[in-house]
């Protein structure tokens, strides 16, 4: 007997994409996106602030870490939860299609808005960035859509996670946001775990840190995103905001990418676990 | 019981005629006054092969016993209600029989499959509609049947004419987020019948409803048996359910406390069919001669009617007895027990 279907997967996938391309937030905050990437390409290529390709996209890189996690989570948090409360998911279980195919798709398919959403917004940037900055780092470039979208479907994961779990809509949108919390009061806690441990504000600043806190980026997939954009542009030293800190070796692109994956994988185990055990 | 809609032979006026299969009724026309009898028609047999067969069903919710040790088997061919009141395990049962709930205990097979080791062949079979129906707000009815459709391998060439049979063809384009309660359940039917499936298990579906669309899908449910199909059924409304079913099962606290034909349980329970006879000068007294007849429970006068509880069989006592003593009958109606009368006594005697 097989294990899944991917027939099913697709149609559950195609019905997904077809829903939710549709849905007004996920418009709106696709608009928002272009919008922001095309002001920001242009300021960039004006010469006013930063001068190439590789400052622009590492000047993205936050709009990007916060943007395309929210995004993710709309689309996912009530994927389960909700259409179990609303009955939609009843009917669909009561046809030929197993519980993993029906949550594969759920996420191929939420993936695609995503991809889609992602493509937009880089896509008019990238003409901008074209006309103004020049061909430059256009390997850098392409790999940042790609580790994006790769952010996309983390959070995605991990809101589908949330929604496996949670019985009803509302405790999901709750998990939602603090998931997405979590990747915005992260880097305050290590900082304080840093400080209470006997850190000082002199070694924070002069980038005499210690291993491990370099190190705690891969429990955050929004600084995980960051750190790993920065090693696709070579970037081993950063300097922001006065402070400087090198990148250490084991967190090599490589490297990143199997945490990357790791963050993929585990909540989505955990969402079918979940799932499986669940009673619609 | 049973309704039949009957037309006048002399002036074409149509009429609705309630009765017991086989019982033969006395039938006076509205407009033409005419009198005649008709006789209300058998069901057709339903076969002896199972469709539906659940052995042992126990559902456990943290202490609670959902469904406790339930068993009951489906026949082809059948309209099978489920009948209960709320909470009393009936939507647990359906969704059990469908795989959405993970039971404790029991075994359900479903045309001979086994619905845990064989869902995927068990669940082309089935039609389903849940008692919340909801689809996706942001597709039409179309793309909502063509996802259904490819999930069950179907053709999506059969999409329009499902529309059209369940009248939502205008609302072809129409994303079904502005559709009202009932357009939704009409779609729920139209998605239910993908795949022309053997079976249909429909959890309370007119729940809700207003009249109009409560009778279009009570007309569909008896479209589709008379098809072939087989139905599960349930509801907490009598009426529905005894105008719809050959056979029911009763389910209270989790337990089921009965499964049979309405005309059997009433039997069993001792259920009496009630006379009510207009007679010319009653003036509100029961003629002593009446409660002395052996069959006969109780006799209550109000005007110039008679009510007599009885067996059927002394009905004709009862009416040469009231002509013995004088008395100018006018007309009869037999009220037959009701499945509200079976469910009332069941339930009462299970808490």
């Amino acid at each position: 007997m097989k294990m899944f279907n991917p027939r099913t997967m697709y149609v559950v996938a195609k019905k997904e994409f077809l829903d939710h391309i549709r849905n007004k937030w996920v418009i709106v905050l696709t608009f928002l996106f272009a919008l922001i990437i095309v002001i920001f390409s242009y300021t960039v290529g004006s010469g006013e602030t930063f001068g190439n390709m590789q400052n622009t996209v590492l000047g993205l890189l936050t709009i990007t870490s916060f943007l395309i996690p929210i995004i993710a989570i709309i689309l996912g948090f009530s994927t389960i939860s909700g259409e179990a409360e609303s009955g939609a998911l009843n009917v669909v279980l009561s046809y030929p299609a197993k519980r993993i195919e029906v949550l594969l798709g759920k996420l191929l398919g939420l993936g695609s808005v995503i991809i889609v959403s992602v493509f937009i917004g880089f896509g008019v940037g990238g003409v901008v960035i074209a006309l103004t900055v020049g061909p430059e780092s256009w390997a850098g470039y392409i790999t940042f859509i790609f580790l994006t979208i790769f952010l996309g479907f983390i959070y995605l994961s991990l809101a589908i996670c949330i929604s496996a779990f949670c019985k009803r809509r509302i405790t999901s949108i709750g998990g939602g946001i603090l998931v997405f919390c979590w990747g915005i009061i992260y880097g305050t806690i290590i900082t304080a775990i840093f400080f209470a441990t006997g850190g000082t504000f002199d070694d924070l600043t002069t980038g005499n840190l210690p291993e491990w806190f370099y190190n705690s980026v891969v429990f955050s997939p929004g600084d995980l995103h960051q750190t790993a954009v920065q090693r696709a542009f070579g970037v081993n030293v950063i300097d922001a905001a006065g402070y400087s800190f090198k990148i250490p070796e084991f967190l090599s692109l490589s490297n990143l990418l199997i945490v990357h994956i790791i963050w993929l994988i585990v909540p989505l185990v955990l969402a079918y676990i979940f799932f499986k055990k669940r009673d619609i | 019981m049973v309704s039949k809609t009957i037309i006048c032979p002399s002036c074409k006026t149509q009429m609705t005629v309630q009765g017991n299969p086989g019982e033969k009724i006395l039938v006076t026309c509205p407009n033409c006054k005419k009198k005649g009898y008709f006789i209300i028609p058998s069901p057709k047999p339903i076969s002896d092969s199972i469709s539906i067969e659940i052995n042992n069903l126990t559902k456990i919710y943290k202490d609670i016993k959902a469904v406790d040790n339930v068993s009951f088997n489906v026949y082809n061919g059948e309209i099978f209600g489920f009948l209960g009141p709320n909470g009393a395990g009936k939507t647990t049962t359906i969704k059990s029989m469908l795989g959405l709930i993970h039971v404790n205990t029991g075994t359900i097979k479903i045309n001979g499959f086994d619905m845990k080791k064989d869902s995927i062949e068990v669940k082309e079979k089935i039609g389903f509609i849940p008692e919340k129906v909801s689809f996706y707000d942001n597709l039409t009815p179309f793309q909502t049947l063509s996802f259904f459709c490819e999930l069950k391998g179907v053709d999506k060439s059969v999409i329009p004419s499902l529309i059209k049979e369940v009248g939502l063809e205008d609302a072809m384009n129409r994303k079904v987020g502005t559709f009202s309660k009932g357009m939704v359940q009409l779609l729920g039917i139209a998605q239910a019948m993908i795949g022309n499936p053997s079976i249909y298990i429909l959890d309370e579906p007119t729940v809700g409803l207003d009249a109009r669309w409560v009778r279009f899908i009570r007309q569909k449910i008896k479209m589709l048996n008379e098809q072939g199909a087989t139905v599960v059924f349930s509801s907490h409304i009598l009426s529905e359910v005894e105008t719809l079913c050959n056979r029911v099962a009763i389910i209270n606290n989790g337990k089921l406390i009965a499964e049979d034909t309405v005309a059997n349980l009433n039997k069993y329970l001792h259920i009496k069919p009630r006379i009510e006879i207009s007679i010319d000068k009653l003036d509100g007294k029961v003629p002593k001669l009446i409660e002395k007849i052996d069959g006969v429970y109780s006799a209550d006068a109000k005007g110039n009617t008679l009510f007599v509880t009885c067996d059927s069989q002394v009905r004709s006592r009862v009416i040469a007895a009231l002509g013995k003593s004088g008395f100018k009958v006018v007309n009869i109606k037999t009220i037959e027990p009701s499945l509200e009368d079976a469910f009332v006594k069941l339930i009462e005697g299970d808490t």
